[in-house]
């Protein structure tokens, strides 16, 4: 569990120091709405909430403050979460790998 | 969040009530032989478990919750037991209103339902991966 968010921060990061590199060309995506970047920002960071949730459950259950069945359910939910995140993105860096092959 | 986490949600709380029932259970189970420590005094008195409907005005969802614990007002049975510090003149003494076989079908009951609960738990997560593998192909 801690293995994965950890890297879900270290793909905040990424996204972040992307962004910056970006500089202008992130403002003419938020003048369409917005863009995939952010997307992916916002997914990323409903997913570390999740996570998070998860973890703090675990712990509460190893204190005795919560149940079994809250921690099955908030990973779960936490599980749900992640993988849906990782199959958009999947979809999309497979869409991006389609342009990219498209002969000019 | 969804539907189906909502109904998660749901049936967890259903385990969680039925974890409280069984907990009372094994109280009744327990102090089955729980007696008046002197003549006169009450025995253990029959738990039961009452269940109550949870309206979640976050999320509208209604949920289940273990409301209150009622005392079971059937009569103690009566043994004849003359040396028992709680034995009355004429040497009887009061024991709990608890029925073994009672509790037995009680438990089963509450094992049942916890399963059902889990069991919804179970397919509302395999209805979230299978519109999952849509996304994945």
């Amino acid at each position: 569990m801690a293995g994965d968010l950890t890297g879900v921060q270290a793909y905040q990061a990424a996204i972040r120091s992307a962004q910056a590199a970006a500089g202008t060309g992130s403002e003419k995506v938020e003048a369409g709405g917005a863009g995939f970047g952010d997307l992916l920002a916002e997914a990323i960071s409903q997913t570390s909430n999740s996570l998070g949730h998860a973890e703090q459950m675990t712990a509460a259950s190893a204190t005795g403050d919560a149940e079994l069945i809250d921690v099955a359910t908030a990973v779960s939910a936490a599980e749900i979460t992640l993988e849906t995140m990782v199959a958009v993105r999947d979809e999309v860096v497979r869409a991006y790998q389609e342009i990219l092959r498209m002969p000019i | 969040m969804g539907n189906a986490s909502d109904a998660m949600q749901v049936s967890a709380s259903g385990m969680r009530a039925q974890a409280a029932r069984m907990r009372i259970i094994s109280e009744n189970i327990a102090n089955a032989d729980s007696t008046a420590r002197e003549a006169g005094g009450d025995p253990y008195q029959r738990q039961i478990p009452v269940f109550d409907t949870e309206l979640d005005r976050a999320s509208g969802i209604n949920r289940v919750r273990m409301t209150d614990v009622a005392q079971d007002q059937s009569d103690f049975t009566l043994e004849y037991d003359p040396g028992h510090p709680a034995a009355d003149e004429s040497g009887y003494i009061r024991t709990s209103n608890v029925n073994m076989l009672v509790e037995m079908m009680d438990m089963r009951e509450a094992l049942r339902t916890y399963e059902a609960n889990l069991n919804m738990i179970e397919n509302s997560r395999r209805m979230q991966e299978r519109a999952l593998d849509l996304l994945r192909r």
